[in-house]
């Protein structure tokens, strides 16, 4: 092992065990030092914030899901701050993840425009809707369904397969009339890969769901879009993971405005959490290929069924 | 999928290299100005339209019912009192917000250039979504 390999070994052990320091603390343990010093504390929290963020951006990279996921129903269940804001902070931190990733991968030909407008089209709308919906439900109720969507996308990500080239024998007429297809150089195999897609008007039926999911629980919607873009409409999952990201860009951006409306977008609490997981993403890319993905990806599905059984019993007031 | 060994790498959408060349712009405009509103307004380089420890102690509330407490800035009440640390810090959010909306006006015009008129209007449906959901037309 080089001295570079431990290092990147030392970040990831380090990014692993501080994601999980919530874990292990109190609800009431967390909530003391508000309480006492409230007028004085203000600037603990936000540097928490931007630390966890930080390590939750590494983990989310190596985990392969979008920070948003998880940040919402951790920093949700075990930081101060009510879950409106949360929800506000986690659709910028989904949201500024994608915006830096799309010039490159709109220039490599991976993001593809014409793919994405017609999903986005109809997943901004049900964002909206989810978004205004999630500010009128009561917190505990949000936070009991938040639960509950976060073990179901647990149970999804431990499931869920992916196919790298899914073969598509036919274009709908959708795509077809639309023209979405495709070509990609593709540097491992050292070949253009030409893509098309199928289903997509049930393609536009799940987007619908997928962004109104999206907007009410201020969560970016990679751990859905991927695996509609790729095992069902038959995009390559390059194309189907940088996509990904352009939709959500764009609902995103509709169901924060909603949230931006509503007085739950606090920059104190959604700029560290947008710089943390953006400065974490950035490391997290660059050790991307040392470490086992496949282990981090089981300890994220784990953190994720804490964080959901934490949102049920707070949501259910036990 | 058909794989094509010894290709020349396949040319890009002049759309696609537009939307990314305006993104690239955007979104390290946003970046910047999210990072010095932020330093504005921790270190209160400027004035605030409510203290930080006042929002420190409501951030348990629901928005709203911080919003009948405190006069937190939201949609575009700012662009009337706009020179606050705090209200700067909000502005770098809601440019990082409208990002998307900027890039897709960008491209319409190209998408109509390449007579491409069903795309155009795919792409002018989303930007009214969108604006819709930034004039508070929806909320």
């Amino acid at each position: 092992m080089t001295k570079a390999d431990g290092n990147n070994i030392r970040w990831f052990i380090a990014a692993v065990l501080l994601t999980a320091i919530p874990f292990f603390l109190s609800p009431e343990a967390v909530a003391a030092p508000l309480q006492a010093g409230a007028e004085t504390a203000w600037w603990i929290w936000v540097l928490l914030l931007f630390v966890f963020s930080f390590f939750l951006g590494i983990v989310s990279v190596l985990a392969g899901v979008g920070g948003g996921v998880l940040f919402v129903p951790i920093v949700g269940s075990f930081f101060p701050f009510h879950l409106d804001f949360v929800r506000g902070a986690g659709l910028l931190v989904a949201l500024s993840g994608a915006l830096s990733a799309g010039p490159s991968l709109l220039r490599k030909g991976l993001a593809d425009l014409k793919l994405s407008l017609p999903l986005s089209l109809i997943g901004s709308i049900s964002s909206i809707a989810g978004a205004i919906v999630g500010l009128t439900m009561s917190a505990d109720s949000v936070q009991l369904l938040l639960g509950i969507a976060i073990i179901a996308i647990a149970a999804i990500m431990m499931k869920g397969g992916k196919s790298g080239y899914p073969e598509v024998a036919k274009q709908d007429s959708i795509s077809r009339a639309l023209g979405i297809s495709g070509s990609y150089y593709e540097p491992t195999i050292e070949k253009i890969v030409d893509w098309k897609v199928h289903r997509t008007p049930l393609g536009l039926v799940l987007f619908f769901f997928i962004g109104f999911i999206g907007g009410m629980f201020g969560m970016g919607a990679g751990w859905a879009n991927v695996p509609v873009l790729n095992l069902l409409m038959g995009a390559p999952l390059k194309i189907a993971v940088a996509t990904s990201g352009l939709v959500l860009s764009m609902n995103g951006a509709a169901a924060a405005w909603i949230y931006i409306y509503k007085g739950a977008v606090l920059p104190l609490i959604a700029v560290p959490a947008v710089g943390g997981v953006m400065l974490g993403s950035k490391i997290g890319a660059r050790i991307l290929s040392k470490v086992n993905t496949g282990s981090v990806r089981i300890v994220v599905i784990i953190m994720m069924v804490i964080a959901g059984l934490r949102s049920i019993t707070k949501g259910l007031g036990l | 999928m058909n794989s094509n060994a010894g290709q020349q790498k396949p040319e890009i959408n002049r759309v696609q290299l537009v939307y990314a060349s305006v993104l690239d712009i955007v979104s390290h405009a946003g970046m910047t100005l999210i990072a010095a509103g932020f330093l504005a307004y921790v270190f209160r380089l400027l004035p605030l339209t409510v203290s930080i420890e006042d929002i420190a102690s409501h951030w348990h509330l629901r928005a709203s019912d911080m919003n009948n407490i405190l006069s937190v800035p939201t949609g575009w009440a700012w662009t009337q009192d706009p020179m606050h640390g705090d209200v700067l810090s909000f502005i770098s959010i809601v440019f990082l917000a409208m990002a998307a909306m900027i890039c897709l006006v960008a491209v319409i015009p190209v998408f109509l250039g390449e007579k491409n008129r069903t795309y155009a209007l795919i792409a002018l449906l989303q930007v009214i979504v969108l604006a819709a959901a930034v004039l508070g037309i929806v909320s």
